[in-house]
């Protein structure tokens, strides 16, 4: 090893450190050993190192940047704790609206119930329906109710099977075809008569009572009654004895 | 890890070595106060990881490294001037006034090196790190440690003293 080869290698030595356990460093410090002018040198570079050292150090830190390190962590750790309560508020108000829902939900009239169900038929009738079938005969009208899913096999009254037939339409009810069956009747003034039958299955709450039970429901007079398998509920806008006469 | 090192007291014993170093890479003090946030903030995150509690310097100095290569990888920022243009700017100091300098000249002739021997030389300098552990620090083989340092401190005490290290043959 040369004298400048030395240099090069004591030049990032730093005495008092763990450096001169470094191969390269420990060889070039024996050879400073033996001469003199590299050992000056080397006395001369741990004097510079130790000077430049000391100005690194001495770059002066920030006020407070300790302190704002600190506060910032702090902080994080604040937010981090308001987590798990951010989610338990979340389910806490998911819960509510859950059983809020549930509440409105239950209190909600239902849907598939008798009263319901004559509303609306009475509505299908009063609102100026289109029939689908017009004709007298009924064994057209059993025929293309048949086709149509709905109630083909009603029993009318035999008061009923006089009246005249006009014709048939097939409407809805949840998911159930409800029979529309229209006649005329002889009477003076109104002379529609509607008869709706459906499956009894479609109106849970519908009563098992054969007996005819008369309500008037918006600008109708019904009477509706169950027999067999299926709810009958026949409408007219005549009064109650007329709708007797048919019964 | 993380749990069982109190954080004020990790803080406490590094933000300024940490600052001094992220200054000595930025020289600008905004940049170097978030770099030395986001070092602690990432160790709040991830401390904990660490297994071996003896490398707790290592580890900070390497995030905080890692920041400044991705920060100035983003922005583009801490424009390195060419070492060529440079020296004429810089004004030699003696070497018999060099225990007279001051950190502004220091931080003007470290900034004139190639950028590769700043940081190096910085942790030479700063914290007493061994070979080794700058070696980890910079995420480099030891070999190129030992050289990068020979060669940028020899550059830096050029700069600083005026003196030019003879050329080899």
């Amino acid at each position: 090893m040369t004298r400048d080869e030395a240099k090069d290698i004591l030049r990032r030595y730093r005495p008092g450190t763990a450096d001169a356990e470094d191969p390269q460093i420990a060889a070039a410090l024996a050879l400073a050993q033996g001469d003199p002018d590299l050992a000056g040198w080397l006395e001369q570079q741990g004097a510079r190192h130790s000077v430049i050292g000391r100005q690194f150090r001495q770059i002066a830190v920030p006020a407070g940047l300790k302190e704002q390190i600190l506060s910032e962590h702090a902080a994080q750790q604040k937010t981090f704790l308001r987590r798990p309560r951010l989610v338990l508020a979340a389910a806490a108000t998911i819960m509510l609206l859950g059983m809020l829902a549930l509440l409105i939900f239950s209190s909600r009239k239902r849907e598939d119930t008798l009263a319901v169900y004559q509303q609306q038929m009475v509505s299908v009738a009063l609102r100026g329906y289109a029939m689908d079938l017009t004709t007298n005969a009924p064994a057209p009208i059993r025929a293309y109710l048949a086709q149509n899913h709905a109630p083909a096999d009603f029993v009318l009254p035999a008061a009923l099977q006089q009246a005249a037939l006009t014709g048939c339409a097939v409407e809805g009810w949840q998911n159930s075809k409800v029979a529309m069956i229209c006649f005329r009747t002889t009477a003076a003034g109104p002379s529609d008569l509607w008869l709706f039958v459906v499956a009894r299955g479609a109106v849970p709450d519908a009563p098992a009572n054969a007996l005819p039970h008369f309500s008037r429901i918006n600008r109708l007079t019904t009477a509706t009654w169950t027999q067999g398998d299926k709810i009958y509920l026949l409408g007219t806008e005549a009064d109650v004895r007329t709708l007797k006469q048919y019964l | 890890m993380a749990d069982s090192l109190d954080f004020e007291t990790l803080v406490a014993d590094y933000y300024a070595p940490l600052y001094q170093f992220a200054f000595s890479l930025t020289r600008d003090e905004a940049d170097s106060c978030d770099l030395v946030q986001q070092t602690f903030c990432i160790w709040a995150g991830k401390g904990h990881q660490l297994r071996d509690g003896s490398k707790v310097k290592t580890w900070l100095f390497t995030t905080l490294h890692r920041e400044f290569l991705g920060t100035r990888r983003r922005q583009g920022r801490f424009p390195q001037v060419e070492l060529d243009t440079a020296t004429a700017q810089l004004p030699a100091v003696s070497p018999a006034t060099v225990n007279r300098l001051d950190t502004a000249q220091l931080l003007r002739a470290l900034a004139q090196l190639d950028e590769v021997f700043q940081a190096p030389v910085t942790l030479f300098y700063l914290q007493d790190c061994s070979y080794n552990e700058i070696a980890d620090i910079l995420e480099v083989p030891l070999g190129t440690v030992k050289s990068r340092l020979t060669r940028g401190l020899g550059r830096l005490h050029e700069l600083l003293t005026g003196e030019t290290k003879p050329k080899k043959l």
